[in-house]
């Protein structure tokens, strides 16, 4: 509005100059006063530069409001989770950045960052995997000096990198801090004297730069002028998730005079999309020129070792926001973990408001409020593109069902479900509530095929999906059954299960459906051709051989390495605590199945790879970010690079502490609140608490 | 000028007015649409069971006797289930009653009549009615205004003018509530305003969010509460990992909650020195983790009055002679000589034990004077009846003997090498800065009429066989940190100390995550039994711990609460029952916790909390 206002001011500006020029000129011509025409002509300047600065006023608080926008406040940069550490400087030894103290001494204070970010092996989290070499001389820039060109003829493709570098520019303007406000927030102690007056010659450059740049239309923030990132893909046009994805990319990036040239070469958006997220990492915010650095020449060739990197969230037990979730999905996207397995419903709730029964979130939610739309799961679904990761929905079944599917006779439908909230509960299921799906009512299957069918439809084509099919207890059906053979039922249900999946994924069965381990896989009446397990048991139990000898595809989620709930006591009043202790960071990062099973290249080819499981019984969003991180980002290592790892138990190498410790302060710069690792003083202090 | 500003703010009053208007006129409407409801029966669905469990009509628990009474929510009824109903930690005297009946208000509407002797204690106590009210305002679900909202006229009495708040300090008080057709009346009766300030926590325990406008309170209640112990402490080191002010003051705000009542900050460690010393600028310079990671004189300053106000003390300690290192590193370009030793020297293991290392050395006097500088700091910055926390943990003998120039100089002052002469040495560490804290007291603070107590943990030297030869009982309180079922307790209080506990295996919040330690969930906290001994006044209390080697702020608050309210029930009630019998006043507890902005850990699938008894 402002901007057609300005238009009208200047035309009518413009009409008035000429008529008022010409008729002053005219009576020049008949020789009036000298004075006169100068005044004119005065009037007239002023007038046209009302004019240009009336249109440029209009620009600028356009630009403002966008920037307000984009910036609703400048908060105060001491707020800033990772604080500016000015009594310190380092040195690199050894390849180890050393804390020296840096009390009133002149001479230039390097920070912890870009120390650690020259010094040693590549700073980078999950470590690649085929080579990098890193130039050791370092730039400065500003993110306002990032651009993208994107080189591929794939049009969706090109839509998609779009939006995610939009998404990788926000990331960098809140590693830069510029929502924070700029240099004030270094208040008293160690505020020396040399850093004051450092303070002031940049105070002094400052308004020279600023004229330099309204004078010539550019400015330079720090040594390069621009930093160009071309993006290349292209084989292939794919945006739909399959574990066939080529997630591989090629890193390059050149300096050329003032400017960066930063070239990611991947065969697929997947790909490409990686490189992004490792190019982010090698970029950091230097807090003694407030500036983004980056490498003035660097090479990444790197792939992952294992097609699925998941991260398992249970939204049953507690419920947590779609902005949760999010902020989940952004975390893993930086770690590159691929899969999120969303395990949407439980016996205790059912959040997911179903476009076709409604009833089972009418019935099964906790709360109005605690609730998925569909919009909800695609909006989900969409943002998780954008950070590499497929969201992969969970109705679990024919356990694990209960609150929420008890309408089925008001509606004529019969009994959905049967033991809901039965009593004793330790008689007929693993935890309270107990509940489990009728597995000889045709409309349970029916309202299952359009559960697939519309989850499906949200979360966009896949080759994987999962249906839930574990801890199944017999005695609550042998209630109402007389059946002899009630695992036969449990593996007909999952048949049965299965062929809805078909018809509910057009006529196509996905190529691995997954299901939970349990008694059932441990025979063979699922065929092996079709289902995947995702092996949740103990690492040395007997299931895991059997399971890959006969023929099934595997994820492993340990029970003893990769469960994140555990260790927080038993949750009830009675009865053990199921899976304690804690598994560390440590734990996680150590446990590599594969070699301690001693896996031949074929059956190490069946395991398609792992996944982390948050299950919710003692966790809801007050604490979600903490249990998750940086404990999730150790599996992420573990499966993208599987490092080799000759230590003894426990013990991680000091540079994997390095790493992880710099990847845990990128979490908390990006808004996770993910928990400590140690003390600061190890932080500060590499090595030193090993 | 003038006149125009005072139209304008004329106009932004009329503005208000009619906003006013129109508001009211809109609530009035909704409101007698909720009264409606809220009236017929068919919206109260909630009943309490003789075993005190809340259940909505449609699940009721056959074989249960229920009360006739009906609730519009879970949490209307949990207000009065059960004896105690929703009240945390539990009350302790004879004869508590609440009622079913419940009056519907609103918080702005409630008013005040403070009687105290003394500007100081009503002055307090008029803080105290504001953060009641803002604590009541958390508990609204919905719009909190009502309109007709019955009057509630709370009286608060109160014996004593002093302020003073220590182990002595009486912090019982009397609650009523009575409803006549006119009005509600709160009449608090308490000894000193710390008494009157639980009594408001506990008045904040009989209200809850109505589903409608307004508040619910029990229209009738009657509650006489007193501490078991007068120690009731959370721990909280802020050198591991530094934690932002913000979060220390929500801590004070969950303590409040739970009527905790000593906030014992550990301020300083090896690790850093976060804390400003004004008389000795290094020690923050050298030992802070950044120039922002601190705590300057003035935020401690207002954290002590914060924490006042809510009727908490900050106990600080300044950890000596081990656990001190970064911040002493300056001495020797000071020209006063290495005031620590084995500083962040490495390998660790041989030095200390957890990196990095540092030991103050006890024949520097430069280091006793530092030392001092640093009390006179710390006694301006607390209350006048405040005391020190000396530390004196983990004190690592080989450390000081892998020191040429601790060895040298003792054996200059006629020590011999054994480990008997260390630990002579070491007392004598305390005994030094025990007279200087003396000194430092008399001299700012001559109305104190006996030498203060000082605090130190339990270590080598409180071991029973030489405690008596080392650390006076008259002086020296000790903190123990042993497991439950060590001897040391007993045998301490049999030799007549003064003790609180921090027993190690449940109260000790950081274990579960690191080494072979294991996490002690809510109902162990709860579980840790205080000692049955008739030495009962020499156990002061006891503190949960939270050592912050693996948390900082983003996991500080779950990893505390809601366990640490656990402890505090067990410090103020000392209750017989077991945490089977506070499960649900505890689930509610959590919530109220998260009204009030403290992300608690969850401990229950929420299902559970919906269904109470269901998952047994």
């Amino acid at each position: 509005m402002m901007d057609s206002f300005g238009r009208f001011w200047s035309l009518l500006g413009a009409a008035l100059r000429t008529r008022c020029g010409l008729r002053y000129l005219y009576k020049m011509s008949l020789a009036v006063s000298l004075r006169r025409a100068l005044l004119a002509l005065l009037s007239g300047a002023i007038f046209i530069l009302t004019v240009l600065y009336w249109n440029q006023g209009t620009i600028k608080t356009q630009a403002y409001n966008e920037a307000l926008e984009r910036h609703p406040s400048h908060r105060d940069a001491s707020a800033f989770p990772i604080p500016v550490e000015k009594s310190w400087t380092y040195k690199c030894e050894n390849d180890r950045c050393m804390r020296v103290g840096h009390h009133g001494k002149s001479g230039k204070r390097v920070s912890f960052i870009s120390c650690s970010m020259t010094c040693g092996d590549i700073n980078i989290w999950p470590h690649p995997t085929h080579k990098h070499v890193l130039s050791p001389h370092t730039h400065s820039f500003s993110v306002d000096d990032v651009q993208l060109q994107v080189d591929t003829t794939h049009r969706e493709v090109r839509k998609q990198l779009q939006t995610v570098f939009d998404w990788f520019l926000k990331d960098l303007r809140q590693i830069q801090r510029l929502d924070y406000a700029g240099s004030g927030s270094e208040p008293a102690v160690s505020e020396s004297s040399s850093s004051k007056s450092r303070r002031h010659t940049q105070q002094d450059s400052e308004p020279a730069a600023t004229l330099f740049g309204a004078t010539f239309g550019a400015k330079q923030a720090g040594d390069l002028s621009s930093v160009q990132v071309k993006i290349a893909v292209h084989k292939s046009g794919d945006l739909n998730f399959s574990l066939d994805n080529d997630e591989s990319y090629y890193l390059t990036s050149n300096t050329d005079g003032h400017r960066l040239l930063v070239e990611i070469t991947a065969n697929s958006y997947f790909g490409a999309r990686h490189g992004l997220s490792t190019l982010q990492q090698l970029i950091w915010f230097d807090d003694e020129d407030r500036l983004l650095h980056t490498y003035a020449s660097s090479k990444v060739k790197d792939a992952p070792k294992f097609r699925y990197r998941g991260l398992m969230l249970d939204t049953s037990r507690h419920f947590f926001s779609v902005e949760a979730i999010k902020r989940t999905i952004m975390a893993m996207g930086l770690a590159k973990l691929n899969r999120f397995h969303w395990h949407l419903t439980d016996a205790q709730s059912f959040p997911y408001i179903s476009r076709y029964y409604p009833e089972l979130a009418e019935h099964g939610a906790y709360s109005e409020s605690e609730t998925y739309t569909e919009q909800d799961v695609r909006e989900v679904a969409e943002f998780a593109k954008i950070y590499g990761v497929q969201v992969i929905p969970e109705i679990d079944a024919p356990a694990h069902a209960g609150n929420g599917w008890d309408w089925g006779p008001k509606r004529g439908m019969g009994e959905l479900a049967m033991c809901i909230n039965q009593q004793p509960w330790s008689f007929y299921c693993g935890e309270p509530p107990c509940g489990q799906l009728n597995p000889k009512n045709n409309h349970t299957y029916l309202i299952l095929q359009r559960l697939y069918e519309e989850l499906l439809q949200q979360t966009g084509p896949t080759d994987l999906f999962h249906l839930g099919g574990d801890e199944v207890n017999l005695d609550c059906w042998a209630q109402y059954f007389n059946d002899t053979d009630l695992r036969g039922m449990w593996c007909d249900f999952m048949l049965q299960a299965m062929a809805r999946l078909k018809v509910a994924n057009n006529g196509v069965a996905p190529k691995h459906v997954a299901v939970w381990s349990s008694a059932l896989t441990n025979t063979k009446c699922l065929p092996n051709s079709q289902f995947a397990v995702q092996v949740w048991g103990g690492s040395t139990w007997q299931e895991n051989y059997d399971l890959l000898d006969n023929g099934y595809n595997v994820i492993f989620s340990h029970v003893d390495a990769w469960y994140l709930d555990c260790g927080f006591g038993s949750w009830r009043a009675t009865g053990e605590a199921a899976c304690a202790p804690y598994r560390t960071w440590q734990n996680v990062y150590k446990h590599r199945p594969w070699e301690r099973m001693r896996l031949d290249k074929r059956r190490k080819k069946q395991v398609l790879g792992g996944e982390v499981c948050m299950w919710t019984e003692q966790v809801d969003e007050n604490q979600l970010d903490n249990r998750l991180w940086p404990r999730s980002a150790a599996l992420a290592e573990r499966l993208w690079t599987d490092p080799s790892d000759d230590h003894d138990m426990d013990v991680v190498p000091p540079e994997v502490f390095r790493r992880i410790s710099l990847f845990r302060n990128r979490l908390v710069e990006l808004g996770i609140r993910a928990e400590a690792l140690f003390p600061k003083y190890c932080a500060q202090n590499p090595g030193e608490c090993i | 000028m003038r006149s125009s500003g005072y139209n304008r703010y004329h106009c932004y009053a009329l503005a208000i007015c009619v906003c006013f208007a129109v508001g009211a006129a809109l609530t009035r409407a909704d409101d007698t649409d909720h009264d409606a409801q809220a009236g017929s029966s068919a919206s109260r669905k909630w009943l309490c069971s003789q075993t005190d469990i809340c259940s909505p009509e449609t699940e009721l628990t056959p074989g249960l006797q229920y009360a006739v009474e009906r609730f519009e929510s879970q949490r209307d009824c949990r207000l009065s289930c059960g004896k105690y109903g929703s009240i945390w930690p539990m009350p302790t005297g004879e004869a508590g009653f609440i009622g079913n009946e419940r009056v519907r208000f609103d918080p702005w509407k409630v008013r005040f009549h403070v009687v105290a002797p003394g500007e100081a204690a009503t002055q307090f106590l008029r803080e105290t009615n504001r953060l009641f009210v803002s604590n009541l305002l958390k508990e609204c679900t919905r719009n909190c205004t009502l309109e007709g909202s019955k009057q509630i006229l709370v009286r608060a009495t109160v014996a004593n003018e002093t302020l003073v708040l220590d182990w002595a300090t009486d912090e019982s008080y009397a609650l009523v509530v009575r409803t006549t057709d006119t009005a509600t009346f709160v009449d608090i009766q308490a000894p000193t305003v710390y008494g009157a300030r639980h009594a408001f926590e506990t008045l904040t325990n009989l209200v809850t969010g109505s589903l409608s406008n307004g508040l619910l309170m029990a229209s009738a209640a009657r509650i006489t509460d007193r501490p078991a112990f007068p120690h009731r402490g959370v721990l909280l080191d802020t050198s591991r990992n530094f934690v932002p002010l913000k979060f220390i003051r929500s801590t004070l705000d969950a303590m409040a909650t739970s009527k905790m009542n000593v906030l014992h900050w550990h301020v300083v460690d090896t690790h850093s020195f976060p804390l400003e010393i004004t008389r000795v600028p290094e020690m923050q310079r050298y030992g802070a983790y950044s120039s922002s990671q601190t705590y300057s004189r003035q935020d401690a300053l207002n954290l002590v009055k914060y924490a006042r106000l809510r009727g908490i003390r900050i106990l600080i300690e300044i950890d000596g002679p081990s656990h001190a290192g970064n911040g002493w590193q300056w001495g020797p370009a000071a020209g006063l000589g290495n005031m620590s030793v084995c500083l962040n020297q490495s390998p660790w293991r041989k030095f200390c034990v957890q990196p990095p290392c540092g030991q103050l050395n006890p024949l520097n006097d430069h280091m006793y004077a530092v030392l001092k500088e640093i009390f006179e700091d710390i006694a301006e910055v607390g209350a006048p009846e405040e005391t020190l926390h000396m530390g004196g943990d983990e004190v690592f003998l080989p450390c000081w003997n892998n020191t040429k120039e601790i060895r040298d100089g003792m054996r200059a002052q006629g020590f011999d090498l054994t480990e008997e002469s260390f630990l002579r040495l070491w007392s004598q560490f305390h005994q030094r800065n025990l007279n200087a804290w003396d000194e430092i007291t008399e001299r700012m603070y001559p109305g104190i009429k006996e030498p203060k107590s000082v605090i130190v943990w339990s270590s080598h030297l409180t071991d029973p066989k030489y405690i008596e030869t080392y650390l006076p009982k008259e002086r020296f309180i000790i903190q123990t940190w042993v497991e439950s079922q060590d001897s040391l307790n007993r045998e301490l209080l049999q030799r007549g100390y003064r003790l609180i506990l921090s027993t190690k295996n449940a109260w000790y919040l950081d274990h579960g995550f690191w080494g072979s330690t294991s996490y002690y969930n809510w109902r162990a906290v709860y579980s840790a039994g205080m000692p049955a001994t008739q030495h009962r006044s020499q156990v002061l209390g006891g503190e949960v711990c939270m050592w912050s080697e693996y948390v900082d702020q983003n996991s500080l608050e779950s990893r505390i609460w809601p366990r640490a309210g656990a402890a505090a029930e067990r410090l103020w009630s000392n209750p017989k029952s077991s945490a089977l019998a506070a499960q649900r006043r505890f689930y509610r507890y959590r919530e109220r916790l998260l009204a009030r902005g403290i992300h608690a850990d969850a401990v229950i699938p929420h299902w559970c909390v919906l269904h109470e008894g269901k998952c047994l």
